[in-house]
C-alpha cells in the first residue's frame, strides 16, 4: 500500500463528496445549502490541486486541469455568495442562490471527471 | 520551461499545503467563535470578514480588529493564528529561496537559457565537443575570425574557465555530456545554421559516440573528429566523417616532415597556421643522427615516420618494462647526462624531447645543450599553460600538440578544400613542394599570406557566374590580372593565385593559366589580404569584371550605355554567339 496514493485518492474523493453534498437540494432553497460545506469544498479542492501539481505525465496534466476548473467554479460561487450577503442589500435567495448552486454543479462535474480518471488509472494498474 | 515549473512545484508542494491548511483553520475559527457588535449584541463573523482579517493579519499588515472590536475569545484565537500563519509563510518563502539556490534547479535554468539561445541563432556556427587545450585554442581562433561556436564539455572546471575567458565572439557553452543525443540536439546539430561539428574529447569512445549520433541526426553535417588509435580513426571514417585527426599521428608526421621535406613542412605549417604568420624560411636541421627521448604514443608514431627514411635514430625510454622498443634503444632517464652520453649525444645532429611531461622535456633539452651547445633542439609542449617557459628557453623548434591540432581543424573549417589539397600535396617529392612554396612566396612577397575559397555560383561570385554563362573566361584573365586586349587597366596583377580547383569529382592542383572557368567550379585561393578584398569585389561586381576582362570602362546606367554604344558582354563575343547563348 502506497500512503501517497491513499492521501491523493482521499482528497480527490473528499472534494467530490463535499461538492456533491453542497450541490444537493433545491435550487432556490437556502436551507438546503450549507455555507460551511461550500467552505470545506473549496479548501479540499485547493489542497487536491496542490497535490496534483508537479506530475509530468499526461494523466497528471488532465488531473490538474479538472482540479483547476473545480477551484475556479467553487471560488466563483463563494464570491457570488459573499457579494450578495455583504454588498447588495437583499438576502441570499432566488437568482443569486441559483447562480451559486449551478456554479457548484459545474465544479461537481469537474470533480466527477477527476474521480473517473482516478478509477480508470487504478484499474489500469494490474497487480 | 516546463521542467523548471515541475521542479518548482514539486518542492513547493508541502509549503503550499501547510499554508492552505493554516489559512483554512484560522478562517474557520473566526467564523465559529462568537463575538459582539458595537451595540453589544451577539454577532458572528462571516467567511468574508474572517478571510479579510486573516489575510491582512497573516501578511503582517494588521489593520486592527475589524469590523467590531474583538472579544477576548476572538483575541485568543487571533494570537494563535498570528504565529501559525507567519510560520507558514516563512516556511514557504524559505523553501522557495532554497529551490532557487538548488544546483539541479540552477542547471535546469542554464540548460533552458542555452537551448533558447541556440534556437535564436541566425548565423553560421560550429559545435565543439571537448574544451581541453585544443578546444580552447580552436574556440579562440574561431571567435577571432568572427565565427560563433557552441561548446559542450562535461568538465565543470573547464567550463568556468571558458566563462572567464575573453572572447571577441563569446561562444555559447553548456556543461553536459556531449555523447547524449538530446544534448547534441539541444546544441543545434539539426539547426539549419549549424555548419559542422568538431569532436575533440580526450576519450575516443566519446568522440565515436558523438560522431555516430551527429551522423544519424544530421547526415549532411560536416564532421571533424579526433581519434587517438588507428582503429577508432577507421571506425569514425567508415560512417562518413569528413576529417579524422589523430593528434599523435598529426604531430609526429608534421615533425618528420620538418626533418625530411622542409618545404612541405613549410607548406603545411603555413596553410594551417591560425593568423597572420609570415611564411617562415623552412627550418633546416642538420643531417645526421637524431635522438628521440620518450617512446610513448608520440615517440613511436615519430619513429614509424622517420624509420623508413635514411635518418639514423637513437631512442631513450625511461620505462624499464617496455618490451616493444626498437633494437639499440637505451633504457634510462633522458634527463640525466650519462643517459644522453650513452645515446651518443656527441655525434648527434639533433634531439627531440617527446615525453608527455613538460618539465622533463625542458630538463632534457637544457641538459643536452650543456653537453653539446650546437645541437638542434626540438621540444614537445604538452600543456598550453607552459607556453612562457618554452618560449623563454628559445629552442630551435617548438611543437605544441594542442595548437597543431587546433590550427589544423580551424584551417579545415575556414577552407574545407584544404584537406584534399594537403592530401594531394603530401604525395609530392620535396623539390616539387619547394616549387609550390616558392610560387606562393613569389605571389605574396613580404606580405602575410591568406587562404580563402570561392565557388562559381550566383551566391558566391555572381558577376563571374553570369559572365561564364555567355563567354569563355580563363584562369589567367581573372587571377593573373592580364587582359587579352592589351589595354591593361590595372596597375599591377593581383597578388593572388589559385592553389587548387575542384570541378565535380575531379581535383586540379595549381590550375594552369589557360584553363576555362565553368559554373560550379570551386577554387582554393592564396594571396594577400588586400588581394582577397579586391577579388571579392571583382567576383561580385559585373562592371568591374567586364572592365578587367575587356580593358574598357562600361557605363553602369542603361542611358550611358546607349549613349556610348557600349553594352555588357558584346565586346568579346560576336552577335551570333549572344543569340546562341540566349537560345
Amino acid at each position: 500500500m502506497n500512503s501517497e496514493k491513499v492521501v491523493f485518492a482521499f482528497f480527490i474523493v473528499l472534494a467530490l463528496t463535499l461538492n456533491f453534498g453542497f450541490f444537493l437540494g433545491g435550487m432556490d432553497n437556502a436551507a438546503h445549502h450549507n455555507i460551511y460545506e461550500l467552505y470545506a469544498a473549496i479548501v479540499i479542492s485547493l489542497i487536491s490541486t496542490v497535490l496534483k501539481v508537479g506530475d509530468r505525465t499526461h494523466l497528471g496534466a488532465v488531473f490538474l486541469a479538472t482540479s483547476l476548473v473545480a477551484d475556479l467554479q467553487l471560488i466563483a460561487a463563494a464570491i457570488v455568495w459573499g457579494m450578495t450577503e455583504h454588498i447588495s442589500a437583499e438576502a441570499l435567495g432566488g437568482t443569486s442562490l441559483g447562480t451559486v448552486v449551478s456554479l457548484s454543479g459545474g465544479a461537481l462535474l469537474a470533480n466527477i471527471i477527476s474521480v473517473i480518471l482516478l478509477v480508470s488509472e487504478t484499474i489500469s494498474v494490474r497487480r | 520551461m516546463s521542467n523548471l515549473l515541475y521542479i518548482l512545484f514539486r518542492r513547493l508542494r508541502s509549503p503550499l499545503i501547510v499554508l492552505i491548511v493554516v489559512y483554512a483553520i484560522s478562517v474557520l475559527g473566526f467564523v465559529l467563535i462568537p463575538g459582539v457588535d458595537d451595540q453589544g449584541n451577539p454577532w458572528r463573523m462571516s467567511f468574508f470578514h474572517a478571510f479579510y482579517f486573516v489575510s491582512f493579519m497573516a501578511t503582517t499588515i494588521g489593520f486592527g480588529e475589524i469590523p467590531y472590536e474583538f472579544t477576548d475569545a476572538q483575541r485568543f484565537w487571533a494570537l494563535i493564528t498570528m504565529y501559525a500563519t507567519v510560520v507558514g509563510w516563512l516556511y514557504g518563502i524559505g523553501v522557495l529561496l532554497s529551490v532557487f539556490q538548488d544546483s539541479v534547479f540552477l542547471n535546469q535554468m542554464k540548460t533552458n537559457s542555452f537551448s533558447r539561445r541556440i534556437k535564436n541563432i541566425r548565423e553560421p556556427f560550429y559545435i565543439i565537443c571537448g574544451y581541453g587545450d585544443t578546444g580552447a585554442q580552436l574556440a579562440r581562433s574561431l571567435s577571432r575570425e568572427g565565427i560563433l561556436s557552441v561548446i559542450i564539455d562535461l568538465n565543470a572546471e573547464r567550463m568556468s574557465d571558458l566563462e572567464a575567458d575573453d572572447f571577441l565572439v563569446p561562444p555559447l557553452s553548456l556543461c553536459a555530456d556531449g555523447s547524449q543525443s538530446e544534448i547534441l540536439e539541444m546544441a543545434g546539430v539539426i539547426h539549419p545554421w549549424c555548419q559542422g561539428i568538431v569532436t575533440i574529447a580526450n576519450d575516443d569512445t566519446v568522440n565515436l559516440t558523438v560522431a555516430v549520433v551527429a551522423q544519424l541526426l544530421n547526415p549532411k553535417l560536416r564532421l571533424i573528429a579526433r581519434a587517438e588509435t588507428p582503429e577508432a580513426e577507421a571506425n569514425i571514417l567508415s560512417f562518413g566523417a569528413n576529417e579524422v585527426i589523430n593528434p599523435f599521428e598529426t604531430f609526429a608526421s608534421r615533425l618528420s616532415l620538418a626533418l625530411q621535406s622542409p618545404s612541405l613542412y613549410c607548406l603545411y605549417d603555413w596553410t594551417t597556421c591560425a593568423f597572420g604568420a609570415k611564411m617562415n624560411e623552412p627550418p633546416i636541421p642538420a643531417s645526421g643522427k637524431w635522438i628521440i627521448c620518450g617512446f610513448g604514443r608520440f615517440g613511436s608514431a615519430l619513429y614509424d615516420h622517420l624509420d623508413d627514411s635514411d635518418v639514423k635514430l637513437s631512442i631513450i625510454e625511461s620505462d624499464r618494462t617496455r618490451r616493444d622498443l626498437p633494437s639499440g634503444s637505451i633504457i634510462g632517464r633522458p634527463t640525466e647526462a650519462p643517459t644522453l652520453k650513452k645515446a651518443g649525444i656527441e655525434e648527434a645532429a639533433g634531439i627531440i624531447a617527446g615525453t608527455d611531461n613538460d618539465a622533463n622535456n625542458l630538463s632534457i633539452l637544457l641538459t643536452a645543450s650543456e653537453l653539446k651547445p650546437d645541437i638542434f633542439r626540438i621540444a614537445r609542449q604538452n600543456e598550453d599553460k607552459n607556453s612562457h617557459l618554452f618560449q623563454a628557453a628559445e629552442f630551435e623548434m617548438l611543437m605544441q600538440r594542442g595548437s597543431i591540432v587546433a590550427n589544423t581543424i580551424f584551417a579545415l573549417i575556414r577552407t574545407p578544400m584544404l584537406g584534399d589539397f594537403l592530401r594531394i600535396v603530401s604525395r609530392f617529392k620535396s623539390d616539387k613542394a619547394g616549387e609550390v612554396v616558392s610560387r606562393i612566396i613569389g605571389v605574396v612577397e613580404d606580405d602575410v599570406p591568406k587562404l580563402w575559397e570561392f565557388k562559381v555560383t550566383p551566391e558566391d561570385a555572381p558577376a563571374l557566374y553570369e559572365t561564364v554563362q555567355t563567354r569563355q573566361v580563363t584562369v589567367r584573365e581573372i587571377f593573373q590580372g592580364e587582359t587579352l586586349h592589351g589595354s591593361n587597366h590595372r596597375e599591377k596583377p593581383l597578388s593572388a593565385m589559385p592553389l587548387f580547383m575542384k570541378r565535380d569529382e575531379s581535383n586540379v592542383l595549381l590550375p594552369e593559366d589557360d584553363r576555362i572557368i565553368r559554373a560550379g567550379d570551386r577554387f582554393l585561393m592564396c594571396g594577400t589580404q588586400a588581394a582577397h578584398r579586391q577579388m571579392s569585389n571583382i567576383l561580385s561586381n559585373i562592371n568591374l569584371l567586364e572592365n578587367i576582362l575587356s580593358g574598357e570602362e562600361i557605363p553602369t546606367g542603361v542611358f550611358w550605355r546607349w549613349l556610348t554604344g557600349k553594352t555588357l558582354l558584346a565586346k568579346t563575343t560576336s552577335e551570333t554567339d549572344i543569340t546562341n547563348s540566349l537560345e
